[in-house]
């Protein structure tokens, strides 16, 4: 894991969907679970961010608490699909997307508020424009999670988007 | 890399472009809201301004 950017441990994190002091609190319990001792909360929510900047290299110990963590969520989809743990990453990167997107309620309720207080840089034709498209893609978007989830052959990749 | 494969990389692709493209639309329509607000608050100072001359 010397190779392992920080970029790459902030990619990880994110796959996950989770922020910095997630990560801290994963970190940390791992740590507990194969009885090693870790900074406290504070001190990783600190470090993490310096980390993934490469403003500084996570110790030994941390680096495999990383490799712990995210060999169970990222290892097995990886050898799953045979594409590597680069292409997991993006593809649990794009999943997190989906599911934070908002769906196609939303954005009407966007388009009308929009509507409502109109201003010269966009007409309410181009707002009504931009609002069709944008479901059109909603659409795409279940579309494609379904047939990624048969792929993939799993549940649970529909997120949010059934409402869509 | 097997046909499964390939087509997984595809759908992803496919999947990531559609979610760039709704993720610019609500960055669009959420900024025109904020210019919105911007102005009208440029205009509550603006008259908070005038009313303390």
């Amino acid at each position: 894991m010397n190779d392992v950017s920080g970029e790459n441990l902030r990619r990880w994190r994110e796959s996950q969907g989770w922020d910095v002091p997630r990560m801290a609190r994963e970190l940390r319990k791992a740590a507990r679970d194969s009885g090693e001792d870790v900074a406290a909360h504070h001190g990783l929510v600190k470090m993490i961010p310096q980390w993934e900047r490469g403003s500084r290299a996570p110790r030994e110990r941390y680096r495999l608490l990383y490799l712990k963590i995210f060999q169970g969520a990222l290892g097995d989809l990886s050898q799953r699909i045979a594409l590597g743990v680069d292409f997991a990453i993006r593809l649990a990167e794009v999943r997190t997307r989906a599911t934070r997107a908002p769906s196609a309620d939303e954005i009407r309720g966007l388009e009308a508020d929009a509507l409502a207080k109109l201003r010269e840089s966009m007409t309410p034709a181009e707002i009504r424009a931009l609002t069709a498209e944008t479901i059109a893609h909603l659409h795409e978007i279940v579309n494609n999670l379904a047939k990624l989830s048969a792929l993939l052959e799993d549940e649970g990749s529909q997120g949010n988007w059934g409402k869509a | 890399m097997s046909a499964r494969d390939e087509e997984i990389r595809r759908v992803v692709a496919e999947l990531d472009e559609h979610i760039t493209k709704v993720e610019a639309s609500v960055a669009v329509l959420k900024a025109l809201l904020a210019e919105d607000d911007d102005e009208v608050s440029a205009a509550e100072d603006q008259r908070r301004r005038s009313g303390n001359r």
